[in-house]
């Protein structure tokens, strides 16, 4: 057995959505951030087909927030 | 459309457009786009030249570590347009990281003649030593786009001279933040930007010529780009920053569509951080693909490291543009529109998906390097001959200082460790054997540079036999440095990768070996006064470094060794006359290697890639002869390899 410890994983969290997917009719829907073309979104997809219900644009950094923002 | 909804496309092939409708899309003919995509693709290469020519430091003039860019205007949503021919891992980022910068700073706060600077790794991805450059070009006072120039500083203060090392533990150890503020404005200079520079950075005297060099790039930029506005019009130039940003996504999105619907799993190893061996980080990856549409999810990797081998989420964007263009179209411009139909999925706060201020990146370019080669394990077995081996895994990083004998400092920067090494075998041929990694792209250091600028002789730069990895298609081979130091140094070494295999396989091909880093100190303060030989050595006497070792002889045991962690010691001090042996993994292989070529088999033992005894364990080929003594001598025993490959295949 190895001596060494793995770095605990982490995943991201989908939330999952009312309603079925307008591609393929799975009532699976979910939202989760992403990173794409043009930064970050906040999209609301399909976990069976991959469609996107939904896209907007997220925060500019993410889940880093600048507490300069705050001034 | 994108998924921004910034660029307007046709649901139509770009190639099955009318010329009216083409002329609608890009207001231009096509001729003219492509014509004007060149030209853009000229200034790039222009500024990257003259700053090469021009630049002082020597990981600029001995490394090529920067890269140019053209972005278009904010009411494109800053479009990544045309690279230059270089750093894929600033390339990858240089398309978020400018709007990143511009929108923090706010377009409407900038003028002509305004440089605006940035180099948080959060807000635009790399490390703080790669600044970014921006130049907002106006055409009839508004921004018609952006000329962009990012380069290494050989210095960015923190606790490492140099700042390469796997053991500083967070961002204010890392070096000098710069959040998006102007170095020029309206052309001059702004002197308290300069000496929040000199203030907090080593090296300055070589900084500041290159600085007033990219000033000078960044305007010859521009130059050439309103030129071609007055040439072609605005709307021309426009129309081509969307086809080309669009010519890749149309491109990507064929290779995608190439994949079979499904979902795909790779992991990828990095061994330990720099505070101790007890963790190891793994990086996931669950590649769905469903149609025209991928998701490259990271759930499941290791949280991020304690000390600075971590990379940002920008980083591991790049990685997965690189990967998979790589895998599916090597052909598609590598722009913005890469990444149109790819969703990457990252969870905050792991090993490449770091935050501040505990999750340094300093060494970013490693843990997205190991999401390369996870990719490649998810989707090598579903693309046949289409997939790709993996690198070397790790560049093994090594910073050296020291003072002469009349009392000269001298530093010794990425030159000495395993920088360079092997890549993967493909489909159309063997690994190259002496590159770097896939997400990098630079020069190698002249070997009469290094001994000149630091007091070190390079005693060996070569291939290592039987270290590439075995298939129809041979993996690079490993490479082997030993260079021998004439005074005491500090010595700072980051190899990641050696307990795993990086050099992951493809279609049927064998993984690359590992490889390991070692100090042979002087026998009675005196240097060797004969090469150490190699693939036969003693180490039993070193001061091993890095690998997996056995606990007696010190020399590589994958199977039954101990694993070496590179930050034992945080600084290897090192007396005068000390050899410092370093040995890369190796590429991988591509496709069955009972199936290579006999006469491609005779070739690699007569070039000593292989030995006798290697073309017979790996490839099930019989050599007679002596390749020390008379390599061309050498011959296939053609009955005897028959013989031995039915063996092996049944």
């Amino acid at each position: 057995m190895s001596r060494y410890e793995t770095a605990p994983p982490i995943s991201v969290e989908r939330t999952p959505v009312e309603g079925t997917c307008p591609g393929c009719g799975a009532a699976a829907l979910a939202a989760y951030p992403v990173h794409s073309e043009g930064g970050w979104f906040d999209v609301v997809k399909c976990l069976e087909c991959l469609h996107s219900v939904s896209r907007e644009r997220g925060p500019l950094l993410g889940p880093i927030q600048l507490l300069s923002d705050l001034i | 459309m994108t998924n921004n909804g910034a660029t307007v496309t046709s649901a139509t092939a770009m190639r099955d457009l009318s010329d009216e409708e083409f002329l609608s899309l890009y207001h231009s003919d096509r001729f003219t786009a492509s014509v004007l995509r060149s030209r853009l693709n000229y200034i790039v290469e222009h500024m990257s030249s003259a700053f090469m020519r021009e630049a002082f430091s020597p990981i600029i003039r001995d490394w090529y570590d920067f890269a140019c860019t053209i972005s278009g205007p904010p009411e494109q949503d800053y479009p990544m347009a045309v690279v230059s021919n270089s750093l894929t891992v600033f390339l990858g980022t240089m398309a978020d990281a400018v709007r990143n910068a511009v929108v923090e700073h706010g377009p409407e706060n900038l003028s002509p003649g305004d440089v605006l600077i940035c180099n948080d790794p959060y807000r635009g991805g790399r490390h703080v030593n790669d600044v970014l450059f921006i130049r907002p070009v106006f055409v009839e006072g508004k921004i018609a786009a952006f000329v962009n120039l990012c380069a290494h500083q050989l210095d960015m203060g923190g606790l490492v001279p140099g700042g390469f090392s796997g053991t500083k533990r967070n961002v204010y150890e890392e070096g000098l933040v710069i959040p998006p503020m102007l170095m020029w404005s309206k052309d001059q200079p702004v002197r308290s930007t300069f000496n929040l520079f000199f203030d907090n950075t080593r090296f300055g005297e070589l900084l500041l010529p290159d600085f007033n060099s990219i000033y000078q790039q960044l305007k010859l930029g521009e130059r050439l780009l309103i030129g071609n506005v007055d040439r072609y019009g605005l709307d021309a130039l426009l129309g081509t920053i969307r086809y080309s940003v669009d010519t890749s996504a149309e491109q990507m999105r064929r290779g995608i569509e190439k994949i079979p619907d499904g979902d795909y799993r790779g992991t990828a190893l990095v061994d330990a951080d720099g505070v101790d061996d007890t963790l190891e980080y793994r990086v996931h990856v669950l590649v769905r693909k469903r149609g025209g549409a991928l998701e490259v999810d990271l759930s499941g990797t290791s949280a991020q490291a304690r000390t600075c081998i971590n990379s940002s989420v920008l980083d591991s964007k790049n990685a997965v543009g690189v990967a998979l263009t790589m895998l599916l179209d090597p052909h598609a411009p590598f722009t913005s529109g890469t990444w149109r139909h790819i969703d990457l999925i990252a969870p905050p706060g792991t090993l490449v998906s770091s935050l501040p201020p505990d999750g340094g990146d300093q060494m970013y370019w490693e843990g997205s390097g190991a999401l390369i080669a996870a990719i490649f394990e998810a989707l090598n077995p579903v693309l046949g001959d289409q997939s790709v081996a993996g690198d070397y895994g790790s560049t093994g990083n090594h910073n050296a200082h020291g003072v002469r004998d009349d009392g000269t400092p001298w530093s010794s920067v990425v030159q000495a460790g395993g920088e360079h090494g092997p890549w993967g075998a493909t489909r159309d041929g063997d690994g190259d054997s002496y590159t770097v990694l896939y997400n990098l792209n630079n020069l190698d250091p002249a070997v009469e540079t290094m001994e000149h600028d630091s007091p070190m002789v390079l005693l060996r730069k070569e291939h290592a036999i039987d270290r590439g990895g075995p298939g129809r298609h041979r993996g690079g081979a490993a490479h082997l440095k030993d260079t021998l130091w004439l005074t005491h140094a500090q010595h700072w070494l980051s190899p990641f990768r050696t307990k795993e295999a990086t050099g992951v396989a493809a279609n049927g091909g064998k993984p690359g070996p590992v490889g390991a880093m070692w100090f042979f100190p002087p026998t009675d303060g005196r240097a060797p006064t004969e090469l150490l030989p190699f693939p036969e050595a003693d180490y039993s006497g070193t001061d091993a470094v890095a690998g997996v070792l056995n606990e007696t002889t010190k020399g590589l045991d994958p199977v039954a060794g101990s694993y070496t962690h590179f930050a034992s010691r945080p600084v290897w001090q090192m007396p005068a006359n000390t050899v410092l042996r370093v040995l890369t993994n190796g590429g991988g292989g591509w496709g069955d290697p009972l199936d290579r070529d006999t006469e491609k088999v005779l070739r690699d033992v007569r070039d000593e890639y292989i030995s006798i005894a290697g073309a017979a364990r790996d490839y099930g080929v019989v050599i007679l002869g002596d390749p020390a003594t008379d390599p061309e001598g050498l011959r296939v025993d053609e009955a005897a390899t028959a013989s031995l490959r039915e063996r092996r295949r049944s």
